[in-house]
């Protein structure tokens, strides 16, 4: 009799086959999920030794053991702090603060850096090293503290540290600015939480610098339906908060070009479909239009202009090839006390002209705030009617600004007193933002006059010229 | 009580008389005119509401947008027909020009005499009209150069202003968006005075609706 083996028999094969196929997979996918670094969380050095272990399963037991001896080591070490540094201790800086040298230990061992040694950020006081009296440091400041404190959060944060490095805010410290923020700002020092696990509804930390902002997001339809718990679309997409339109670490402006219109499309990708299905000339509304100017509903309005440098595709600022306009902006401001993008169009043309680059001015219809630009309303608000923006006056009404990107990416905006975008003079710098209306210019308009006129007086003209004919043959006849 | 010979010598005097009249403007032709016509005066309302919403406002801006944009694309669909039976039609000899500068001076002079003189002392046009030339060599000139070149240069430039977007490329290898809209309100500017023009002129005939009339019917009188 024949051996009935699994390959021989195929209701035996799949039995035999098929849970061991399940095993084998199983066991890749667990191998896989393992090796996954968990999100963009930077591991740390314990956990690590952990993980490669978990990925070794001959070591796991012995890494285990290093493992907890590592982090009884480091404990016991932060214990030793803590000791002292839970007591009411504090340090006179040299301009007269006080700062507190006080640690909540359970804040700290049941933050995300319980698990770190202290003196992995407070390189400078190791066990030896430990500041006295004989050594004392002098701290100028908290906030020069904190600067130096900063550079700590890079060793193992690089990554993110690369990002902030770019971000607006990095741009603010760089500039000296004593409010910007720096990591512990919004991380907190040393009760240190992960930004995961903030309820973000509750605008913490943006909420600390930006609290009028916050307060028109909340009331919007974003924040409003994200504090609800409402889900937008489909259960898996979240209204936005603020680090989804912002980013969380490279924060940046979203005023020029098309950031702000990318942010909003991401989420809203029909947008142009359902745009163009009633909006005339929809792709070029969207161009120039900001979205709130229409979404928010109550908003008021201004025309931000910029100056874009067409072989470099980029707004012409305080960036490298561009130091002598910035210089001359600076001056025509301090002199003049404002800007007029009538005389910058001047100086950039004198400027380039002996480079190759084209300068071109481009303009966008922007709420006049940034705390308009947060209110976004439901949809069925949004301003669907063009008189709004088209009726004769809304421009006259419009302040308008000329914004200069500065380096590290902030913006700065020149009021330009409420310049006169319909005259003849703006129509050669009208052209990435031409309206209905736009190219007016006198001449235009006194030609229309007369060819209305002549409209009416040729015929006019030429019947009673008829009659006076007629008239004298008349009178010639009797 | 009825004169019946008197009637009968009425309606022959008009069967004679209509004996007389020509077929100048064939159905086609009469169809693009009149539609052209409303189509025109509509865009003008329309063009001006848009550019002088302050001086001239009837109705909402997005009314006269939507309105401007339909009539405009019914107006292009309209050329079409007058092309097409042009093209396919030996009548186009209508348009064609004097070529011989003396004659056309000669005719243009005669023609301009007739309207600023010869036309109140009761004189006929120096042209004949006649199927197969129709217009006087004024006429003939200005609606070649209006017909070919000045309404689809309007019909294009508001092609390309219907969607910036879209033809972006086109409109910046042209010199841009005000090159463009420029150009459209000259146009513009010049049919303002033309229409109103055009119709004036249409009201000298015999009586001032025999023109009109004739724009109906398709048949003028010979003269």
């Amino acid at each position: 009799m024949m051996a009935r083996t699994a390959v021989g028999n195929p209701a035996l094969s799949m039995r035999v086959l098929l849970p061991a196929l399940s095993v084998i997979c199983c066991m890749i996918f667990s191998g896989v999920l393992y090796a996954q670094p968990q999100a963009d969380v930077e591991t740390e050095p314990a956990v690590k030794k952990a993980q490669d272990a978990i990925a070794q399963p001959a070591a796991v037991e012995q890494a285990a053991e290093a493992v907890d001896a590592e982090l009884e080591a480091i404990l016991k070490k932060n214990t030793r702090c803590l000791r002292c540094h839970t007591k009411d201790k504090s340090k006179t800086l040299e301009n007269g603060e006080e700062l507190s040298l006080k640690i909540h230990g359970d804040d700290y061992t049941s933050s995300a850096h319980g698990e770190i040694a202290c003196v992995s950020c407070h390189e400078a006081i190791g066990n030896r090293r430990h500041p006295s009296k004989k050594t004392n440091i002098t701290i100028a400041s908290k906030r020069d503290y904190s600067l130096e404190m900063n550079q700590s959060c890079r060793q193992c944060h690089d990554k993110k540290f690369t990002q902030y490095d770019g971000s607006i805010h990095a741009s603010l410290v760089a500039q000296g600015s004593d409010n910007a923020p720096l990591c512990t700002d919004c991380h907190s020092a040393h009760a240190v939480e992960r930004m995961r696990d903030f309820r973000a509804e509750t605008g913490y930390p943006c909420k600390k610098c930006h609290e009028n902002i916050y307060t028109a997001y909340s009331a919007s339809v974003h924040g409003s339906a994200r504090s609800t718990g409402n889900v937008i679309r489909d259960e898996h997409i979240l209204a936005p908060i603020c680090s989804d339109c912002h980013n969380s670490h490279g924060v940046a402006a979203v005023e020029i070009g098309d950031t702000l219109r990318s942010q909003c499309f991401g989420c809203h990708e029909n947008v142009p479909l359902l745009h163009s299905q009633w909006l005339p000339n929809a792709g070029k509304h969207l161009d120039i239009v900001s979205c709130a100017v229409c979404h928010a509903p109550f908003a008021k309005h201004r025309f931000d202009l910029h100056f874009y440098d067409n072989e470099a595709q980029t707004p012409v600022g305080n960036q490298e090839g561009h130091e002598a306009f910035q210089q001359k902006l600076k001056l025509m401001e301090e002199e003049e006390g404002g800007i007029d993008p009538l005389e910058v169009w001047k100086l950039i043309e004198e400027t380039t002209k002996d480079s190759p680059s084209s300068i071109s001015l481009r303009g966008r219809l922007e709420v006049s705030s940034g705390i308009w630009a947060h209110q976004i309303a439901p949809k069925s608000f949004a301003v669907r009617t063009c008189d709004s923006c088209h009726l004769p006056g809304h421009r006259q009404r419009m302040g308008v600004t000329v914004s200069v990107p500065q380096a590290g990416g902030t913006v700065r905006k020149f009021d330009t007193g409420g310049v006169d975008l319909t005259s003849v003079g703006t129509d050669d710098s009208t052209s990435k933002f031409f309206g209905v209306q736009s190219i007016k210019s006198k001449l235009l308009d006194i030609m229309a006059l007369l060819a209305f006129i002549a409209g009416i007086a040729i015929p006019v003209g030429h019947y009673t010229l008829g009659q006076m004919i007629k008239e004298k043959v008349v009178m010639g006849e009797e | 009580m009825v004169n019946i010979q008197s009637e009968k010598e009425r309606i022959e005097s008009w069967k004679k008389a209509r004996k007389a009249e020509l077929y100048i403007n064939p159905l086609p032709v009469r169809i693009w005119h009149w539609l052209n016509a409303l189509g025109f005066i509509i865009l003008i309302l329309s063009g001006t509401q848009l550019r002088y919403p302050n001086l001239f406002n009837v109705m909402s801006f997005e009314t006269a947008v939507r309105t401007h944009n339909w009539v405009a694309f019914a107006v292009i669909a309209n050329y079409c027909v007058w092309l097409g039976f042009y093209l396919f039609s030996d009548r186009i000899t209508v348009y064609h020009p004097e070529l011989n500068p003396k004659k056309f001076f000669d005719k243009a002079f005669a023609q301009m005499r007739y309207y600023g003189y010869g036309i109140f002392r009761g004189e006929s046009s120096p042209h004949k009209v006649r199927p197969y030339d129709k217009f006087n060599p004024m006429q003939s000139i200005t609606y070649q150069i209006v017909m070919l070149l000045v309404v689809p240069a309007q019909f294009f430039t508001g092609l390309l202003m219907w969607d910036v977007k879209r033809f972006e490329s086109w409109i910046a290898f042209l010199g841009g968006i005000e090159v463009i809209g420029t150009v459209h309100v000259l146009i513009y500017i010049f049919f303002l005075a033309f229409t109103s023009v055009h119709a004036y002129m249409g009201a000298l005939g015999r009586s001032p609706a025999t023109h009109f009339r004739e724009m109906f019917t398709g048949y003028e009188e010979e003269h």
